[in-house]
């Protein structure tokens, strides 16, 4: 598949990064958003992501990224900022299996699109993901 | 200690319940200085705590009062003759208090005990909040992975699949199960636990193992570096506790980022535990308050102010002593004294 932005005209459903330090929470993940015909990027944890997604002149473009909060090196709350900072237009789900409400109020009134909490319902996480999607191609289409 | 024109030298005198619970009052507080304690028992446990506290302790009454200039001798024997043999030969300007006053004056510490109990009590029940929080952490993750197979189980054809979703559905329900069990041996611990050897160096590991729960340790580095077989006297789940809170403090104070040191040493018949930090440092100021109860630095919601006062609380309960250390700029270092038990 090439890499490039997902656009109504392309195949498929658009492209979803996971960051997860979880092997088996990417893999779930990566199961519901492939059967709902989603390209899926994975990444270890924050640094991970951010190399993946910023890797010069083969620069991998994302609609969605999902990102969790507790990882090792460069955990959720840097990668966030980041991911915002470098690419404003690409909504962020947090999805944490540490729920704090605090964060939860903070992260979106920083313009995170959703803070969803472990065990994420796949049916949340499909309905989720498709909004974030469409709110994407709409900041697109206006920028 | 040097006595400033406000001190107040005290003797006590009889060191069983009523004198250990002055003994411990009235150590806390900067203008009275405890000048010696007395009791026909040489195994007295308030004598025993006295020693540890470095205060000098006699099993001769007289000779104490006659060796040191005290402005009061509290009497706590209830025994008449000897609030007379004391009246008979205590320095002029020195003062008795006993019978009814000195009984006031044991309910009153015995009161102030109790409610330093209720702390400690209260600021368990806020950590255990904390750890809820943290143990919902580890056990989500896992339980998405059941669920999450699960669901996907329902329409998936390959049996070969099939069996791989399984086998990772009963890895991540023996995790849980494993969470659970560390769990259940926390709970146990409970409060009429008895005073036991304990070894601090497992202590410290597991203190990290808790504040693990209770904090995100993935950044920070924590390097030990003990002494062999270090044990103390204490409750278990006291002694945990005092390593709990200064190991989540420290890594608190670091902002989740740096290196946490752990070490332990023999010195002097007493074992020294520290716990130091690579973070921000504690500015001169808070140094001086940091045990203090309810003084906090964290926004409000966040910590309750007692950590390191109940740190302090349980130390000196078992006539250790625990200090603060630190530079702006170069972290940290928290130093707990212990008595060391004889092997």
């Amino acid at each position: 598949m090439p890499w490039g932005l997902h656009t109504k005209d392309t195949p498929g459903n658009g492209r979803v990064m996971i960051v997860d330090d979880e092997d088996n929470v990417r893999k779930v993940m990566r199961l519901s958003l492939a059967k709902a015909g989603y390209d899926v990027v994975e990444a270890e944890h924050g640094g991970e992501g951010i190399t993946a997604i910023g890797s010069d002149d083969n620069m991998l473009m994302v609609d969605v990224i999902i990102c969790d909060i507790r990882m090792p090196k460069i955990n959720g709350l840097e990668a966030i900022a980041f991911f915002q900072q470098q690419y404003p237009s690409v909504p962020i789900i947090v999805v944490t299996g540490f729920p704090d409400q605090k964060m939860a109020t903070d992260l979106l009134a920083r313009g995170v699109f959703d803070y969803l909490v472990k065990p994420v319902d796949k049916e949340k996480l499909l309905q989720t993901v498709a909004a974030a999607m469409e709110k994407h191609l709409a900041l697109r289409h206006d920028g | 200690m040097d006595a400033s024109p406000s001190t107040i030298r005290v003797i006590i005198v009889g060191a069983g319940k009523g004198g250990t619970s002055l003994l411990e009052l009235l150590t806390r507080s900067p203008d009275i200085q405890i000048v010696g304690m007395a009791d026909i028992n040489a195994e007295a446990p308030g004598l025993r705590l006295a020693r540890n506290l470095g205060v000098r302790t006699e099993t001769d009454a007289l000779a104490l009062i006659a060796e040191h200039r005290a402005d009061l001798i509290v009497d706590v024997t209830g025994d008449p003759a000897v609030r007379s043999l004391l009246l008979q030969h205590k320095p002029p300007r020195a003062e008795v208090m006993g019978g009814t006053s000195a009984l006031l004056l044991w309910k009153l510490a015995q009161h102030e005990r109790d409610l330093r109990d209720q702390l400690i009590q209260s600021e368990k029940l806020a950590s255990i909040g904390t750890l809820a929080s943290g143990i919902a952490h580890e056990i989500n993750n896992p339980l998405y992975t059941i669920t999450g197979l699960s669901e996907h189980l329902r329409d998936e054809p390959q049996p070969e699949v099939v069996r791989e979703y399984i086998e990772e559905i009963i890895t991540a329900g023996k995790r849980i199960a494993g969470i659970v069990q560390g769990l259940n041996a926390f709970a146990r611990r409970t409060q009429e636990e008895e005073v036991c050897e304990i070894d601090l160096n497992r202590t410290l590991d597991e203190a990290v193992k808790m504040a693990r729960r209770a904090t995100v340790l993935d950044q920070v580095q924590v390097v030990t570096r003990y002494a062999a077989a270090q044990t103390v006297r204490g409750k278990t789940d006291e002694l945990l506790q005092v390593f709990v809170n200064l190991v989540t403090n420290a890594v608190q104070a670091m902002e989740g980022k740096g290196t946490v040191t752990l070490s332990t040493v023999s010195h002097n018949g007493f074992v020294q535990a520290t716990v130091r930090d690579s973070g921000p440092g504690i500015p001169r100021n808070n140094l001086n308050r940091i045990f203090d109860p309810f003084f906090t630095t964290k926004e409000q919601g966040k910590g309750t102010g007692l950590g390191l006062h109940i740190v302090r609380d349980i130390v000196t309960k078992y006539g250790g002593q625990v200090t603060a250390e630190s530079a702006l700029g170069e972290g940290a270092t928290f130093t707990v004294n212990l008595p060391a038990s004889p092997h």
